[in-house]
């Protein structure tokens, strides 16, 4: 690890540049209710949703194409562990060698946690999230279950590989709801979802500033809450709240270092809540419930949305980590968002015992040793943020970069 | 073949030392099992020495320049053959070099790299080699994907390793779910694969020679089909010492469509048949049939598996690489030919078959192997690294329960012995046979 400045290394000019000192923190009505999405798995707006009657499908992986599930009519709902207090249950059926993440949630579905889903889909995400459907078809009694097969390259027979699948899983959905989704619907369904992508960069655009007026604790919360209210709610409270940050100067000027996170499923605020207590002010990420899921838009320019989707998924988007082949793009990815983003070191988590995160964050350092930049990786669980030994690495961390 | 444009490495005498290594410890094998006339040891002996030979071939390409590749046992072996390309795993020391002095040291090393401790073993242990120069460099590497997250982040390393950047990559992309519209997709991935092989290396595929080599695999696993046949007697006829684990090395990686492999076959074959005519099996009394249902801990396989033989007279039945559903492949043109070897490697393959798809055939694969084999117990080692099979134990064990057979889950390394010890293995075995009533 080095205490160099990536900036200097990586970027030609840093930004951010002749923005004013700023100091406050902006209290946002919107902002609170993202967050309170985030501490449950039935929020309010979701609770209001089905107290009307309207459906909700989950999603076991930021790769489901949601908007197949918009055009239909239902909220696509990013599953979660949120509220798990144990695995007891689930431990029967899986093991200590699969990820926390997994184990949490398949015990709140074995539970009744999750009685509320009209429907679970996954895609064939990683070892541990697959077999999840496994055990959710022989023991949970939700109506419609679909795994989509993805798959883990990113070239134009990929593509074509999952135009298929995502027309299989449209008429799935004709034959299990009786509902068609229509081309119409779907793009309709596209722009809606666009729209939300480019709410989140304009909020991301934000934490540009020398002082960005929110938290990354806080901006996990507004991500957390687009994968579980329904979509039109949403996008106007993220309006009014990036309204209301734009035109505040308010920020917060009281951080050591600037810093990005790279992970996979992270949905717990108060973990970043624990590196932003020692000064480590998260400003940017390439995570799952972040810039991966709305980096880029839909290509609404293409003649036919289902290839749109595919496109878009499978050649577009921010990778996952488990996208053979696509591991440059990926670094060069994190090497663009430590430029614009004016990042001074970076952070990478994950759940133990998942591979896919494991090799990634090998490569990552790697690539971020031979730039220069000041990378650390951390481990932790689902459910326990391990506030103690989290505090303890990230105060070592600053201190090892100079901050 | 043309060279034209291909580009060669420059050989250097110090690399790759622990291939050698290799091929000389298993060097040293075949010489202790010359020494021992048994017709199980002579069965094995063939094996090593045929091993041996490809190692000896590998070295030879690496430093006169000639072309050879790195792939896998279940990305179209056939294809290789047929392209007269000489090919090994870079997998090779964790699947091959059972028990290997250097194992142990080995693994620590990979772990000091940064490549954690939670990672399949055998992924860090083919990475460090990569790393530290000591496994030859390939003029072309087909990488796997599938079937775990582990094989995927290995080959997805490799590709960014900067020693290895200048070796061209591709992996076959997996379908999920077993239909024909999987099979149609993989085989146009095999078709890209070929184009990439003959890009890299000069090498051309010619259509007649990948035929006659496919119809030699579809003799050899005939065989392979009868002999496990004949593990069905009562005593088994071979115990963990022979049997599905060579039967594997000869038909996926070192003679796959050779007569010579063929030949190996039909020995097997001819021994066990004797024996279930005279009805001998590997111990005197065979007392437990099990079915270990993974690789054999080849890194410390002589610690446990002689053990449950003298100890429990306990014979292991079958294992997972010994599990024969190959379906023949059709060899009436191009089309069908492409379509057989997709079905064969994507999902009959072993450990593929099992863990790439939904759990469903670790379900089926047990029920089926508890009623041909007359299973007493079935043991799931857990493998650190089987992370989708261990997901999947609920499953194995509702399965055992509904067929009245014992089910054991270990959790184990296949590769390094400190992680769970061969003596609590051991411990652990023996406080469920006497719970069980076993043996
Ligand atoms: S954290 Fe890793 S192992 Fe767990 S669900 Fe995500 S990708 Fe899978
Ligand atoms: S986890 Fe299993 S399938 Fe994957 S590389 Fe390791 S041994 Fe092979």
């Amino acid at each position: 690890m080095q205490a160099t400045k990536p900036r200097a290394v990586l970027c030609e000019a840093p930004p951010g540049k002749g923005e004013s000192e700023l100091s406050t923190k902006v209290k946002s009505k919107a902002l609170q209710e993202f967050q309170e999405a985030t501490q449950m798995l039935v929020n309010p707006a979701l609770q209001r949703w089905k107290d009307q009657g309207g459906r909700v499908i989950g999603c076991y992986c930021s790769y489901v194409p949601e908007e197949v599930i918009t055009a239909a009519g239902f909220v696509p709902f990013r599953m979660r562990g949120t509220g798990s207090t144990g695995t007891d249950m689930a431990d029967t059926c899986v093991s200590s060698i699969n990820c926390s993440f997994i184990r949490h949630s398949l015990d709140l579905g074995l539970r009744g946690e999750y009685s509320f889903l009209d429907g679970v889909v996954w895609v064939n995400s990683c070892d541990h999230v697959r077999r999840i459907y496994d055990h959710w078809k022989r023991k949970i009694d939700t109506p419609y279950l679909r795994l989509i097969s993805l798959p883990k390259k990113v070239d134009e027979p990929q593509v074509e590989w999952f135009r298929e699948e995502v027309s299989l899983f449209r008429e799935s959905m004709k034959d299990h709801f009786g509902i068609f989704v229509s081309d119409e619907r779907l793009w309709k369904a596209i722009k809606l979802h666009n729209e939300t992508r480019r709410l989140q960069r304009q909020l991301y655009e934000l934490r540009k500033r020398k002082n960005p007026p929110i938290t990354g604790a806080e901006t996990l919360a507004v991500m957390v809450a687009g994968t579980a209210m329904p979509r039109e709610e949403y996008n106007k409270l993220l309006k009014e709240l990036v309204d209301e940050l734009s035109q505040s100067s308010a920020g917060h000027s009281d951080h050591r270092a600037r810093i990005m996170l790279i992970g996979g499923i992270l949905d717990d605020p108060a973990y970043i809540e624990v590196i932003e207590s020692q000064g480590g002010l998260v400003v940017t990420d390439s995570m799952c419930f972040g810039t991966r899921i709305m980096w880029k838009d839909i290509d609404e320019k293409e003649k036919d949305p289902v290839t749109a989707l595919a496109r878009y998924y499978i050649a577009d988007r921010p990778s996952c980590a488990r996208m053979f082949g696509d591991q440059p793009r990926r670094s060069a990815f994190i090497k663009d968002m430590i430029c614009e983003f004016n990042v001074d070191g970076v952070i990478a988590e994950r759940l133990v015992m998942c591979d896919n995160w494991t090799g990634e964050q090998f490569m990552t350092g790697e690539d971020l040793k031979e730039a220069g930049i000041p990378y650390i990786r951390l481990d932790r669980d689902y459910i326990n943020v391990g506030a103690g030994q989290l505090r303890t690495r990230v105060q070592a961390f600053l201190e090892m970069m100079g901050r | 073949m043309t060279t034209k444009k291909l580009r060669q490495y420059k050989y250097d005498p110090d690399t790759f030392n622990r291939y050698r290594q290799e091929r000389d410890y298993f060097n040293f094998l075949s010489g202790i099992l010359a020494t021992m006339p048994d017709s199980m040891s002579q069965l094995s002996k063939e094996i090593t020495d045929i091993t041996v030979e490809r190692y000896d071939q590998i070295v030879r390409c690496a430093e006169e320049g000639k072309p050879f590749v790195a792939g896998y046992f279940c990305a179209a072996p056939e294809i290789y053959e047929a392209m007269g390309l000489p090919w090994y795993m870079i997998m090779a020391t964790p699947f091959l070099a059972a028990s290997a002095p250097y194992l142990t040291e080995d693994i620590d090393a990979a772990e000091a790299m940064g490549l954690g401790t939670d990672w399949c073993t055998a992924c860090r242990l083919s990475l460090y080699y990569i790393e530290a120069g000591l496994t030859p460099k390939p003029w072309a590497l087909i990488g796997l994907i599938h079937p775990c997250d582990a094989g995927n982040m290995l080959h997805q390393a490799v590709a960014r390793n900067k020693k290895w950047r200048d070796v061209p990559i591709f992996a076959s992309d997996p379908p999920y779910f077993e239909d024909q519209r999987g099979i149609d997709y993989y085989a146009g991935e095999l078709r890209r694969m070929v184009a990439f092989l003959e890009e890299h290396t000069g090498a051309k595929l010619d259509l007649d020679r990948l035929r006659e080599v496919c119809r030699e695999t579809n003799k050899q696993y005939e065989i392979l089909s009868e002999y496990t046949q004949l593990r069905r007697a009562h005593p088994c006829p071979h115990g963990w010492g022979v049997g599905g684990p060579q039967a594997f090395a000869a038909t996926q990686v070192f003679q796959t469509g050779r007569p010579r492999g063929t030949r190996w076959l039909q020995q097997l074959y001819a021994d066990a048949e004797e024996r279930v005519k005279n009805k001998t099996g590997p111990v005197p009394k065979e007392r437990i049939r099990y079915f270990w249902f993974d690789l054999l801990p080849f890194g410390w396989v002589f610690e446990l598996m002689p053990w449950l033989e003298q100890e429990w007279g306990a014979v292991l039945v079958m294992e997972m690489f010994g599990l024969q559903p190959y379906t023949p492949i059709d060899l009436r043109n191009e089309e069908t030919i492409f379509k057989g070897l997709a079905k064969r490697n994507l999902y009959d393959s072993p450990m593929i078959r099992q863990a790439r798809g939904p759990a469903d055939y670790f379900a089926s694969d047990i029920a089926r192997v508890v009623k041909d084999y007359d299973i007493d117990l079935v043991i799931w080692p857990g493998h650190m690294g089987h992370k989708d099979g261990s997901a999947s134990t609920g499953i194995m064990r509702e399965i055992c329960q509904e067929l009245k057979v014992p089910y054991i889950h270990i959790g184990l390394d296949l590769f390094d012995k400190r992680y769970t010890t061969p003596e609590e293995c051991k411990d652990k075995l023996s406080k469920f046979f006497s719970a069980m009533g076993l043996g």
